[in-house]
């Protein structure tokens, strides 16, 4: 269970990252989705106890994120944005390393690892200097980590960006393999759906709003985004060169006629809607 | 401290590495070599016991600014600082693990001078034991160093470039390849802020080549604790 009440966070550069959010955590599986910048990132940070907010509280399994951080990181296990393997090491190697830095002996380390690494289907790959692998596979080599480590709560930042599809679909089925609670951040949509009981939207350090997938498109029943590039054509939200309009499905054949591009809904249609940096 | 991490990660980082980078290695190797080759030829082998002095403080110097400049890179590069902080290892722990795993790829090339000076016939028993305590000094004052300057930097692309600055300032300007007895004395004292500096200045005492500067011995061990303590604290381990 992760409560976070009023959590704010100035940088020093005077970016304000997280502005007063309050919510709890306590799903298998939550995502916090949001664009680039949009606070996803330092909420994580600070939720792993890598970075100190300004003000405001963060508990994790009652701990207090301040002054209990040494507790909390026996229970966690964080993996951060963009984290690539030290491309010397390989895959064994690095999650030994990982299990000892966590306090595992160096036995218990090896046991951990190997059935982490077949869990994950990294075996084959166990003795290859990391920066021969393929791009899902180095990324597989953190989810590993956080398998073999066997911690109450995982938090990933992003774990799949930069990664082609069918790498992220790999990367994907790892996570499910995940135990203990996840708290995993991303600003794909589909990937939200694909994983999470729980989707928390974010934006300029707010939650914009929270809920199930299927709870979020609620208010979507029954409709479907049309898409044109027409300056002449009329419609609510703009974005770039394209026009998008929210339809009712059977209208979709006469917009299909006046060239519109129909679509289904999506979780990108959330921001859309909320009107996220958008000409409206 | 976590000695079980410092050592996996030694045991992997710094010595499996070698055989995976052996390019590193022949780069770190050469440099000091070739320092060796210049100072023989020009001083007519007057000054060969000086370039071999200073080819075992360069190497382990060399290594020691390297291990900083590659925790910058770790940490804005690839993260792995963010992934530790969140174990409960300290930043003396990761500090201490990424200077032994450097002090480790020096091996090789210490392996090269060691030959070259017992093919001299440089090493007398009590001297060789106090090179050894020097080149730890060197490798603790220098490391303490590097990771000051590179607690600094918050950009990757700056990394490399300030690495082969400071490691020239460091390594080369200073007495290690030459008698620091010809140096201004207080041009002396500025490279002294150096910690091989000092360093050099004592190896060159105890092995008979100049007197022996024992002022150099407080100096170095304030600049290992001062330098320790700047650069533990700089390096943003839990960030604000």
């Amino acid at each position: 269970m992760i409560e976070i009440k009023r959590l704010d966070k100035r940088y020093s550069d005077g970016n304000h990252a997280l502005k007063g959010i309050s919510f709890d955590i306590d799903k298998r599986l939550t995502t916090v989705i949001g664009r680039n910048g949009a606070g996803k990132t330092t909420l994580m940070r600070i939720l792993s106890t890598q970075l100190l907010q300004s003000s405001g509280t963060v508990r994790i399994d009652g701990l207090d994120n301040i002054t209990e951080a040494k507790e909390i990181r026996k229970r966690i296990v964080s993996i951060p944005q963009e984290a690539s393997p030290i491309g010397y090491l390989t895959p064994m190697e690095h999650l030994k390393m990982y299990l000892c830095a966590r306090g595992m002996s160096l036995g218990d380390s090896t046991i951990e690892a190997s059935r982490a690494l077949k869990e994950l289907e990294l075996w084959h790959a166990r003795d290859t200097p990391s920066d021969m692998l393929s791009g899902g596979m180095k990324r597989k080599i953190f989810v590993a980590m956080a398998l073999a480590a066997n911690a109450d709560t995982i938090f990933l930042d992003e774990p799949t960006t930069g990664l082609d599809p069918l790498s992220r679909i790999e990367v994907w089925s790892a996570i499910k393999m995940l135990r203990g609670n996840i708290v995993l951040t991303t600003h794909y949509m589909e990937e939200a759906a694909e994983l999470s009981e729980d989707v928390i939207m974010v934006e300029s350090g707010k939650v914009l709003a929270r809920g199930t997938v299927g709870s979020l498109l609620k208010r979507f029943k029954g409709m479907a985004r049309a898409e044109t590039s027409s300056k002449n054509a009329k419609s609510k939200y703009v974005i770039g060169n394209t026009r998008i309009t929210y339809i009712k499905l059977s209208e979709a054949e006469k917009y299909a006629k006046e060239g519109y591009v129909i679509k289904p809904i999506t979780l990108d249609d959330l921001f859309i809607m909320q009107g996220v940096d958008i000409e409206s | 401290m976590n000695l079980k991490f410092i050592g996996t990660f030694t045991w992997y980082y710094g010595i499996r590495s070698i055989k995976r980078g052996p390019s590193y290695i022949i780069s770190s190797i050469l440099y000091p070599l070739v320092f060796l080759f210049l100072i023989t030829i020009f001083s007519a082998g007057k000054y060969i016991d000086y370039a071999v002095i200073g080819g075992f403080i360069s190497i382990v110097s060399m290594n020691a600014i390297y291990s900083g400049s590659d925790m910058a890179f770790q940490r804005l590069q690839l993260r792995t600082q963010d992934l530790f902080v969140a174990t409960g290892i300290g930043p003396a722990d990761y500090m201490l693990a990424m200077g032994l795993s450097y002090l480790a790829s020096s091996l090789p090339g210490l392996a090269v001078y060691a030959v070259i000076g017992i093919l001299l016939g440089i090493f007398g028993i009590a001297s060789t034991l106090a090179f050894i305590v020097l080149l730890l000094a060197v490798l603790l004052g220098t490391m303490a160093i590097s990771f000051t300057i590179f607690g600094f930097i918050k950009h990757v692309r700056n990394i490399w470039g300030i690495a082969g600055i400071v490691s020239i300032l460091l390594t080369v300007l200073p007495p290690t390849f030459y008698p620091y007895t010809i140096l201004p004395k207080a041009l002396l004292y500025v490279f002294m802020i150096s910690p091989i500096t000092s360093v050099a200045m004592l190896a060159q005492g105890a092995f008979g080549l100049a007197p022996m500067a024992y002022y150099a011995i407080p100096v170095l061990i304030i600049e290992i604790i001062i330098f320790s303590l700047i650069g533990i604290k700089l390096m943003r381990w839990r960030e604000k």
